[in-house]
């Protein structure tokens, strides 16, 4: 039996010129992509990735506890100064006991999540199971190392649940892989991770759990200018992954922190209950 | 990100029917970091005049209290308050002093002058006037400040409306903008009262 070594390729892109890959597999090598044609190509390299450089701007968190992964984000994309969208989708879908988070170039997270699912998958055919979430983030790390010093930007967290229980990693663009217990990427994290980590224990429910992770990144959207919107929470368990909640901050602030009613109104309503 | 986005502001006045309205956001951050959530940007100079500075919040600071004590001393020559259209040429003049080393703010001025008429202007950091007749703007969210602005202002509008309206133009404004925002403070002044209200906004 030939072993499936479509995994291990892991070759630079051929510098296309407009050559094609029909007569190859497309999704079993690495994609290829056609290089820009300039005079100044470290240049035009530079001014890339300083582009994509502002949009880590964002709060995502992990963590393992007693009953799986939970995973949560806020939903704001900003450019520089600017808001250009509260409702972005920063947890990714890659399949149905698996998820990924979004920091960094939006475009990047998409497309390379997308691409991971589809290996994901032809594995799932070929060997007739599941990947494991550690081979899924080993395929992911092993992609982004090869694009390395490119200009991708991506910050993201692989969580699943496989045969060995609940698993999370954490990759980035410049081909690290990492795994842990408790993760959290972009430029919210250091206040997400105040309160996750004062806040953790490995025995949480799952109610428990998830309001954790909410106030997490509540704390971090409150502080940072580039996190807001939308905070989601997704729960990973044995039969995979479920949306708990999507809270828009904003509301979520006044949940927590209710603005006392004004006397003027506390005794206008004494007067009505007489 | 410039000097000018390094603390986070936003702040617009209104003409209105015998009135104004002056309003600015909360926030006083470090860059990306929020530190206050309760910064004043909107001071009294008197009962008829109201400045409003955004940009870096040490100079917004440091200037008002300079321009207080100008119209104080002017208070004690003159025996009178300040007129509002002297008093954006005091300030223009005091920005102009240091137009090699400037304060690195944009004053948002608006008061009531002779026969109730109100005035409002604006001035870039070393005191070109913009007078205008209608709204003024200024702060890192005034792209989008102006264009809410423009569709929401109409001209003769009564102290009430006129804060809805300028309200409504704030809080949208700043829910666009990841530097300013956190609430927000708007002055109405009519030629009877002063009337200041603290708005709920969004908190991310």
């Amino acid at each position: 039996m030939k072993l499936d070594t479509s995994g291990f390729e892991t070759s630079m892109p051929t510098i296309g010129f407009g050559s094609s890959n029909d007569m190859l597999d497309g999704f079993s090598t690495v994609p290829s992509f056609d290089l820009p044609r300039t005079t100044d190509f470290d240049g035009f390299q530079k001014e890339a990735v300083q582009m994509v450089k502002p949009a880590k701007g964002t709060t995502t968190l992990a963590f393992i506890f007693k009953e799986g992964v939970m995973v949560a984000a806020d939903s704001r994309a900003s450019m520089g100064g600017y808001i250009s969208s509260q409702s972005v989708k920063k947890i990714i879908e890659i399949n149905p006991y698996m998820l990924g988070t979004m920091a960094g170039g939006a475009a990047d997270c998409q497309f390379w999540h997308r691409n991971l699912g589809i290996k994901c998958r032809l594995h799932e055919l070929a060997n007739k199971r599941r990947i494991s979430v550690s081979g899924a983030s080993k395929l992911l790390a092993n992609m982004l190392y090869s694009y390395r010093g490119m200009g991708l930007s991506v910050g993201t967290m692989i969580a699943g649940w496989d045969e060995t229980g609940p698993g999370l990693y954490y990759v980035d663009n410049e081909g690290g892989r990492l795994k842990g217990d408790r993760f959290s990427v972009g430029s919210g994290s250091p206040y997400a991770y105040g309160v996750l980590d004062s806040g953790y224990k490995f025995d949480m429910t799952v109610e428990e759990a998830s309001e954790l992770a909410r106030r997490s990144i509540y704390h971090a959207t409150f502080r940072d200018g580039a996190s807001g919107g939308v905070a989601s929470v997704y729960h990973v368990g044995p039969n995979g992954w479920k949306k708990l909640s999507g809270d828009d901050v904003g509301e979520l602030h006044y949940h927590y922190y209710p603005v006392p009613p004004a006397i003027a109104e506390q005794v206008m309503e004494e007067a009505a209950a007489e | 990100m410039s000097i000018f986005e390094y603390n986070g502001s936003a702040v617009v006045a209104m003409v209105g029917k015998n009135c104004f309205a002056i309003a600015s956001d909360r926030r006083l951050g470090v860059q990306l970091q929020t530190i206050a959530t309760d910064f004043q940007r909107i001071s009294k100079i008197h009962d008829r005049v109201f400045i409003a500075l955004s940009g870096l919040a040490t100079d917004v600071q440091t200037l008002y209290q300079r321009l207080v004590f100008r119209h104080k001393l002017y208070q004690l020559r003159e025996e009178r308050d300040m007129k509002p259209e002297t008093f954006a040429s005091l300030v223009s003049a005091i920005l102009y002093e240091k137009r090699f080393g400037p304060y690195l703010c944009q004053p948002v001025i608006a008061g009531l002058g002779e026969d109730d008429k109100p005035f409002i202007c604006t001035m870039d950091s070393i005191g070109a006037k913009e007078l205008a007749k209608d709204f003024v703007v200024s702060g890192t969210a005034s792209e989008s400040l102006y264009g809410a602005c423009e569709a929401m202002y109409k001209p003769d509008m009564e102290a009430e409306e006129l804060f809805e309206t300028i309200s409504q133009a704030l809080l949208s404004s700043v829910d666009r903008d990841c530097l300013s925002g956190w609430g927000g403070h708007v002055y109405v002044v009519t030629p009877t009262e002063i009337k200041e209200r603290i708005l709920k906004g969004r908190m991310d």
